[in-house]
């Protein structure tokens, strides 16, 4: 293998051991702890996308992403201390504690935000995408969403619309099989999910989401004729929900042996961990030096965040407009 | 079934128990919504009812809010009763064509052709760290729209008989719950109760000051209420139970008695529904104000998500309590 693939995989791996980390702090100490309010939504399982997308992304790409959005937050590079402050809404936080888990945002990293509001994040992408095509720029705009927003009619008219006006959109659904406890195959007339936009002329490509080499590759692809025609580009993931789908799921919908199966097969920082080492580009050593490190960033993000000041009540008020005055 | 006996319920349990009465006694009667099949609702409205009415009759949708309204409405046209779970009532603005524009309407515009028998519920409010877009108090929206009725029930004897009376009404009713206040209990008879939609409620009797309030802000108001009596100071507290049609009369009783007049509620001051009262009851009880009257409610901003800011924002039982004393002073 090249040096250069090397690399390449090994920040993969990085990456998404930092989400399944973040991840698994959330949900080992901070649901147990009671350390946030609400509920969050993990993206244990999923990391192979966000990661491989991002990384077929420019930095100054835009992201507008879901409520179970910290993983495409991480991989964009949004920093872990700012996201644990938000969650446990501390002024430190990326949204100094006005958001939470479900509207995380730093505009610095073209992390737009997360639409927790199921389907009208992507009307909104095709608008960012109007804009960056008015501007002459040739950004383009990454829209994650759950299978169960193709169902939501915001979505088909920002599909016509990318399609129509050639806007540089990529609609990426993450197809994880359930929306909550809703089953994709009770939700969607059609099951090939990668159909659903071919009314508009706007052809899916369906991708596996397990493997993060194959994400990369596909999405690569897509960014490159988003960006160079100026068009939008559809890709389905197949994957799956290993967690609940909140912290506070009891999950009656669906054995529990699915999950436990589910995540023994198809997790994907095991995918690529096993690659690597089968095709011998790490050893086992460097894996739990990379695990360690990446383990130690998490716990020290978390243990700063613990201690951060929290915003006083009255504070509520701001924000509500700008105060800048009339252009 | 024995004459007079009680239940103790949640709201969840009491709203459960009129979905469930009102599908056996009528086989029109449907619900729909996401969610609300096997899982039964995030919120557990519906826990058992697919099993005991089936799936046609207890339809799991995919997220299509404006899909759920419409077809609840043109369900209604067909001969259906459908009752609508709208998740968060954040997503009633997903479905507020169907509601807003069609729903209020049909039946006027076709110069009273038609009834229009269904319910949307949802349910409203904040406090549990959910943020901006799952924690709002929207009824001031559906009040504002000739055509509709607006319930918001507080405890769980009036959910369960507002509810009942809301699926038999031949009008559009939006009928929002607080997700917050779902484990609340209280008592309920075992007995079939139907509780008018336009009749208010006096939660409690008292002579020094008149507070209005609904949903789960009532019950703070009643806390509020057995704080300050150990201090001496009486308050009446009346529950309008529906604000959409509105018992002025009721309130308007108890401002005769009391000359004082204080409405609380979650949503936002501005615009809020208290307004409304506080305009109504101005004008048809000057002569009984002893003194202009007092509205609580959230100031103008969105919820936020931390601790100390939505504590903030919603009005705790101790500020009513302090604010109420100051006014009384
Ligand atoms: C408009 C709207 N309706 C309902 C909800 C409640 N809700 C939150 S997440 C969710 C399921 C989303 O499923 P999917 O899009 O497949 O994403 P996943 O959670 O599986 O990642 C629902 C129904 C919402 N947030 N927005």
């Amino acid at each position: 293998m090249e040096t250069k693939d090397r690399e390449l995989l090994l920040h993969f791996y990085e990456d998404m051991l930092r989400i399944r980390f973040f991840e698994e702090k959330v949900r080992d100490v901070l649901l147990p702890q009671r350390l946030f309010r609400g509920s969050s939504h993990l993206y244990i399982g999923q990391e192979a996308i966000a990661v491989g997308v991002t990384h077929a992304l420019r930095d100054d790409d835009y992201v507008i992403s879901t409520h179970r959005g910290h993983g495409h937050a991480l991989a964009k590079g949004v920093d872990p201390y700012a996201m644990f402050s938000e969650i446990m809404g501390r002024t430190t936080g990326c949204c100094q504690g006005y958001g939470g888990s479900m509207h995380l945002a730093d505009a610095s990293r073209r992390f737009v935000g997360e639409d927790p509001v199921i389907g009208s994040n992507s009307p909104i992408a095709a608008g960012l995408a109007l804009a960056v095509k008015q501007r002459g720029s040739d950004q383009v705009v990454a829209n994650y969403f759950g299978e169960g927003a193709v169902n939501a009619g915001a979505f088909h008219e920002a599909a016509n619309l990318a399609a129509l006006w050639q806007l540089p959109v990529l609609f990426l659904c993450e197809n994880n099989l359930y929306a909550i406890s809703v089953p994709v195959e009770q939700s969607s007339a059609i099951q090939d999910l990668e159909n659903r936009a071919c009314s508009y002329g706007l052809a899916g490509r369906r991708v596996n989401g397990q493997d993060v080499m194959a994400v990369y590759n596909a999405a690569r692809e897509a960014v490159a004729a988003t960006r160079q025609q100026s068009r939008p580009s559809y890709l389905v993931f197949d994957t799956y929900r290993f967690e609940g789908h909140h912290t506070a799921d009891k999950e009656t919908y669906r054995p529990a042996e699915e999950a436990v199966e589910e995540f023994r097969a198809r997790d994907p920082v095991h995918l690529l961990e096993k690659a690597m080492i089968d095709d011998h580009t790490v050893d086992i050593p460097t894996t739990i030096a990379y695990r360690d490190r990446v383990r130690e960033e998490i716990d020290a993000a978390f243990d700063r965040a613990r201690e951060a000041p929290w915003p006083a009540p009255e504070q509520a008020l701001r924000f509500v407009y700008t105060e800048s005055e009339v252009r | 079934m024995e004459k007079g006996r009680m239940r103790n319920l949640t709201m969840t349990a009491a709203l459960n128990t009129a979905l469930r009465e009102e599908m056996r006694r009528d086989e029109t009667v449907i619900v729909m919504g996401e969610d609300i099949g096997v899982y039964g609702g995030v919120y557990g409205v519906t826990i058992g009812l697919q099993r005991e009415f089936g799936p046609d009759r207890v339809r799991d949708t995919p997220i299509s809010e404006m899909a759920i309204a419409g077809m609840a409405l043109g369900a209604a046209l067909g001969g259906l009763r459908p009752v609508a779970e709208i998740m968060y009532c954040d997503f009633l603005a997903h479905a507020a064509d169907a509601i807003v524009n069609n729903a209020a309407k049909w039946r006027y515009m076709s110069g009273g052709q038609y009834a229009l028998p269904l319910v949307v519920r949802s349910p409203a409010g904040g406090g549990g760290g959910t943020a901006a877009q799952h924690s709002q108090s929207l009824e001031a929206w559906f009040t504002h729209i000739p055509g509709l009725k607006v319930v918001m029930p507080s405890v769980p004897r009036d959910a369960r008989g507002l509810l009942k009376a809301a699926i038999r009404d031949d009008n559009p009713v939006v009928f929002i719950e607080h997700k917050h206040h779902y484990t609340y209990k209280g008592e309920v008879p075992a007995e079939e109760e139907i509780i008018p939609l336009g009749v208010a409620d006096v939660k409690r009797a008292g002579t020094d000051l008149t507070v209005v309030s609904w949903s789960r802000h009532l019950t703070l108001c009643l806390e509020a209420a057995e704080i300050l009596a150990a201090e001496g100071i009486s308050l009446e507290v009346v529950d309008p139970r529906t604000l959409q049609p509105l018992d002025l009369a009721t309130i308007c009783q108890s401002v005769a008695k009391t000359g004082r007049l204080a409405v609380v509620h979650e949503a936002v001051l501005f615009g809020g529904f208290g307004g409304e009262i506080v305009a109504q009851v101005v004008q048809e009880c000057w002569g009984d104000l002893k003194q202009p009257p007092l509205r609580i409610g959230a100031p103008f901003c969105p919820i936020p998500y931390s601790e100390p800011m939505e504590s903030f924002v919603i009005p705790q039982v101790t500020t009513i309590v302090d604010r109420l004393r100051a006014y009384l002073a």
